[in-house]
C-alpha cells in the first residue's frame, strides 16, 4: 500500500511538465549519442552531465536516468544495423541482430528491440519499487563499520567482475580512490597533493574525470574503427512489424531475460553486460528453437534487450538506497546528488522520497518515450549512422570542450580534461579498464570518512570490521568474490594455455 | 600536401608491427611510482593514530596497496607475450590538440574561433576530409556552438575577443 501511494506521488512528480520535457530530452539525446558506435552510455551522461547543473535535482536526476536507459536503447540499434554495439552491453544483441538486418528484418529487429526494452524496463521498474524501501529500511541500521564494508564490497564487485583482468581491475579502483583524496582535507583541513595549484583545493571535479576518461578516451580510439567505413549495409524496411507467431515466440524470452537482468542489475559489479550474457545463455539452453539462435532469431534479440534494460534500471536500487554504485554511470548518478547536497544512502528515502518515487515514476514515463519515439524515429538514426565520422568526432569534441569549460569558465578544468583523456586512451591500450578508476574516484571520500569515524568509535580497533555481524558478513562475501575471480581467471589462463599447447 | 603525409603517417603506423602485451607493464610502472608519490606525501603529511587517522593515512594505505598491484600487474605483462593493440598516435596527438587549442584560444579570441580552430585541429588525423572541407566544418560547429550555447542557453561565454 505504502509503495502503491509512494508511486503515486512519484507519478505526479515525473508527469509535471517540466520533468516530463527533461525526460524526453535526456531520452531523446541518450538515444542519439548511444547510436553513435563505440560511444557509450558513460560518455552520453560525462557529456551531457553538466547541461543538468541548472535544473532542479529531480529534473536532473530524470534526465541523467533518460540518457542513461536511451544511450543503452540507442547500442542495440548501432548492434543491429551495423554489427557495432554502440555500448557493451548490446554486444549480445548483435549476436542475433546483425543477422536479421542481413536477411532484410532490420525493421523487425529494430521494433522486437524497442519492445522487449519497454518489457524489461518494466519489470524492472517493479522490481525497484518493491525492494528499495526494504533494503534502505535495513540500511538505516547501519553504522560506519557497515558502510565501510558495503562500499568495499562494491568495489571489490565492480573491478573484480568487471572486464579484463581482475587485478587490474582492483589496481584501478585503488588509482581512483588515490585521485580521491586530492584536494583540502574535510575533516581537517589541510591541503593534500593540490601542488599548490589553487584549482585543485576543491579535488578535481567528476565531469573531468569522467570526459576525458570516457568522452575523450573513447573518441581517440573510435576514430580508427570508424574510418573503415564498413558499415554501410542497404537495409530493407518493408518487414516493420512481427507477425503473430514472432510476437509469441518473444514473449516467454522476454519475461524470462526481465526477471534475470533485474537480478543482475541490482548485485554492485554485474550490470547490463553480465545481465544479458547470461539472459541469452540462459535462453539459449531452454528455448525450443535454440538452433535458430545466431542465425537471426527474434528471440535472440528480445532477451539480451530486455536483460539489458531491466539491469539498467534495477541498477539504481544500490545506488540510492545504500549510496553503492554498481557500475561507472551510477557513480555519476552519485556524484550529481552530491554536487546538489543530497547524499544518496537508506534516508533518500525519507529525506528525499518525492525525488526517488518521482524517478522511479519516470522509468515507466521515460521507457514509454523510447517505445513512443523510437519507433517512429528508426529512420531517423539510420540517416544519423549514414553520417561520415570525419563530420561527428570534430563536433563531439568541441561539446566536450564547452561542457567542461562551462563548469567553471576556466580553461584549467580543459588541460585536466586533456591528461585525463590521453590517460584514458593509455588505459585502454595498456588493457586496463578505466570505468573501476571512476567507480573508486566517487567512492573514495566517502570510504575515508567512514574508516575514520569507525576507527575512531572503535578506538583503534581494526578488528571491529570482522567481529561485528554485517560488517563480517559483508567481508566474508568480499573475500568470496575476490576469490572467485582470480580462480577463474587461473582457470581461463590454464584453459588458454592448453588450447596453445594443443594448436602447436 | 599534408594530405600525403598524413595518409604516408597512416599506412606507416598500419604495417608497423604490433607490441607486445608487455608494452602494457609500462602502464604498471607508471602506476608504481604514481604510490611512492602517495606514499611519501601521504607520510609527511602525517598518518596519525589507529584510533585517529591523520590526514595521510588514507593516501599512505592506499599507495602501499597500489604499489604491491602494480608490482602484480607488471610481472604479468612482462610474461604475457600476446599481441596488445596497435596505439594510434595520429589521433591521439590530434585530440590532445584539439583540446589545448581550445583552452590556449576561448578565452583569448572568443567561443566562435575558438571552436572554428579547435575544430580544424580535431578533423586533421582524417585524410578524407579535404582542407577546405575542414575549413567549412569549422565554421559551421562554430557557428552552431554562437546560437546553442550563447543564443539558445544563454551561457556567459565572448562570441569574439577575450572574456
Amino acid at each position: 500500500m505504502e509503495i502503491l501511494s509512494g508511486f503515486g506521488n512519484g507519478l505526479l512528480v515525473a508527469i509535471e511538465p517540466v520533468n516530463l520535457l527533461y525526460c524526453f530530452v535526456g531520452v531523446f539525446l541518450g538515444t542519439f549519442i548511444g547510436v553513435l558506435p563505440g560511444i557509450g552510455s558513460m560518455a552520453a551522461i560525462s557529456m551531457l552531465l553538466p547541461l543538468t547543473f541548472y535544473l532542479e535535482p529531480t529534473s536532473a536526476l530524470v534526465m541523467i536516468a533518460g540518457v542513461y536507459y536511451g544511450a543503452e536503447y540507442g547500442g542495440s540499434i548501432a548492434s543491429i544495423l551495423m554489427n557495432i554495439p554502440g555500448t557493451p552491453s548490446s554486444s549480445i544483441t548483435c549476436i542475433d541482430g546483425y543477422p536479421m538486418a542481413r536477411e532484410g528484418r532490420a525493421g523487425t529487429a529494430l521494433f522486437a528491440s524497442a519492445v522487449a526494452s519497454f518489457g524489461g524496463g518494466i519489470v524492472g521498474m517493479i522490481v525497484m519499487a518493491v525492494l528499495a524501501p526494504g533494503l534502505a529500511q535495513l540500511a538505516l541500521n547501519f553504522g560506519p563499520t557497515e558502510y565501510f564494508a558495503v562500499i568495499l564490497l562494491g568495489l571489490v564487485a565492480a573491478s573484480a567482475v568487471s572486464n579484463g583482468s581482475p587485478v587490474k581491475g582492483i589496481t584501478m579502483v585503488v588509482a581512483g580512490l588515490m585521485l580521491g583524496t586530492v584536494g583540502v582535507d574535510i575533516t581537517t583541513g589541510a591541503e593534500r597533493f593540490t601542488m599548490g595549484i589553487p584549482e585543485m583545493r576543491d579535488g578535481v571535479h567528476l565531469v573531468i574525470v569522467a570526459m576525458g576518461l570516457f568522452g575523450v578516451g573513447e573518441l581517440i580510439v573510435s576514430i580508427r574503427a570508424n574510418a573503415t567505413g564498413a558499415h554501410q549495409n542497404e537495409i530493407d524496411y518493408a518487414q516493420f512489424y512481427p507477425t503473430r507467431a514472432e510476437w509469441k515466440a518473444m514473449f516467454a524470452p522476454t519475461v524470462r531475460g526481465a526477471s534475470i537482468g533485474s537480478f543482475f542489475g541490482a548485485l554492485p559489479g554485474t550490470g547490463q553486460t553480465v545481465a544479458s550474457a547470461v539472459a541469452y545463455a540462459v535462453e539459449k539452453k531452454v528455448s525450443p528453437a535454440k538452433a535458430r539462435f545466431g542465425k537471426g532469431a527474434i528471440e535472440g534479440v528480445a532477451v539480451p534487450e530486455a536483460a539489458n534494460n531491466s539491469a539498467t534500471q534495477t541498477a539504481f536500487i544500490p545506488t540510492l538506497t545504500l549510496g553503492v554504485p554498481g557500475s561507472a554511470s551510477m557513480a555519476l548518478v552519485i556524484g550529481a546528488l552530491m554536487m546538489y547536497g543530497i547524499v544518496p544512502g537508506p534516508r533518500l528515502l525519507v529525506d528525499h522520497s518525492d525525488l526517488f518515487w518521482g524517478l522511479v515514476a519516470s522509468f515507466l514515463i521515460g521507457n514509454l518515450l523510447l517505445l513512443v519515439l523510437n519507433i517512429p524515429l528508426i529512420g531517423l538514426w539510420v540517416r544519423l549512422l549514414k553520417i561520415p565520422y570525419r563530420y561527428m568526432y570534430p563536433t563531439i569534441i568541441v561539446l566536450i570542450c564547452v561542457g567542461v569549460y562551462s563548469i567553471n569558465n576556466n580553461v584549467f578544468d580543459i588541460w585536466l580534461t586533456l591528461a585525463f583523456g590521453w590517460a584514458g586512451y593509455l588505459m585502454r591500450l595498456f588493457r586496463f579498464e578505466p570505468a573501476p578508476f571512476l567507480i573508486g574516484f566517487v567512492l573514495g571520500p566517502m570510504m575515508e570518512e567512514q574508516l575514520r569515524r569507525a576507527m575512531l568509535l572503535s578506538r583503534g580497533d581494526a578488528t571491529v570490521f570482522v567481529t561485528r555481524p554485517i560488517s563480517g558478513t559483508l567481508i566474508a562475501i568480499t573475500c568470496l568474490i575476490l576469490i572467485y575471480a582470480i580462480s577463474s581467471t587461473l582457470k581461463a589462463r590454464r584453459a588458454r594455455q592448453k588450447a596453445q599447447v594443443a594448436g602447436e | 600536401m599534408m594530405k600525403d603525409v598524413l595518409i604516408r603517417l597512416r599506412r606507416e603506423q598500419g604495417a608497423a608491427r604490433p607490441p607486445h602485451a608487455y608494452f602494457g607493464a609500462l602502464g604498471g610502472g607508471a602506476l608504481f611510482i604514481l604510490s611512492l608519490v602517495f606514499i611519501v606525501g601521504g607520510y609527511e603529511l602525517g598518518p596519525g593514530t589507529l584510533r585517529r587517522l591523520g590526514t595521510g593515512a588514507f593516501p599512505m594505505i592506499t599507495g602501499v596497496i597500489l604499489a604491491v598491484l602494480s608490482l602484480a600487474v607488471m610481472a604479468a605483462d612482462l610474461r604475457d607475450t600476446s599481441d596488445a593493440e596497435r596505439p594510434d598516435w595520429i589521433s591521439f596527438a590530434a585530440i590532445g590538440g584539439a583540446l589545448a587549442v581550445f583552452a590556449l584560444t576561448v578565452g583569448r579570441i572568443g567561443l566562435v574561433p575558438g571552436v572554428f580552430l579547435t575544430t580544424i585541429t580535431a578533423s586533421l588525423p582524417d585524410p578524407s576530409l579535404p582542407f577546405v572541407g575542414k575549413l567549412a566544418l569549422g565554421a559551421l560547429v562554430g557557428l552552431g556552438c554562437w546560437g546553442l550555447f550563447i543564443g539558445l542557453i544563454g551561457l556567459p561565454f565572448a562570441a569574439f575577443g577575450g572574456l
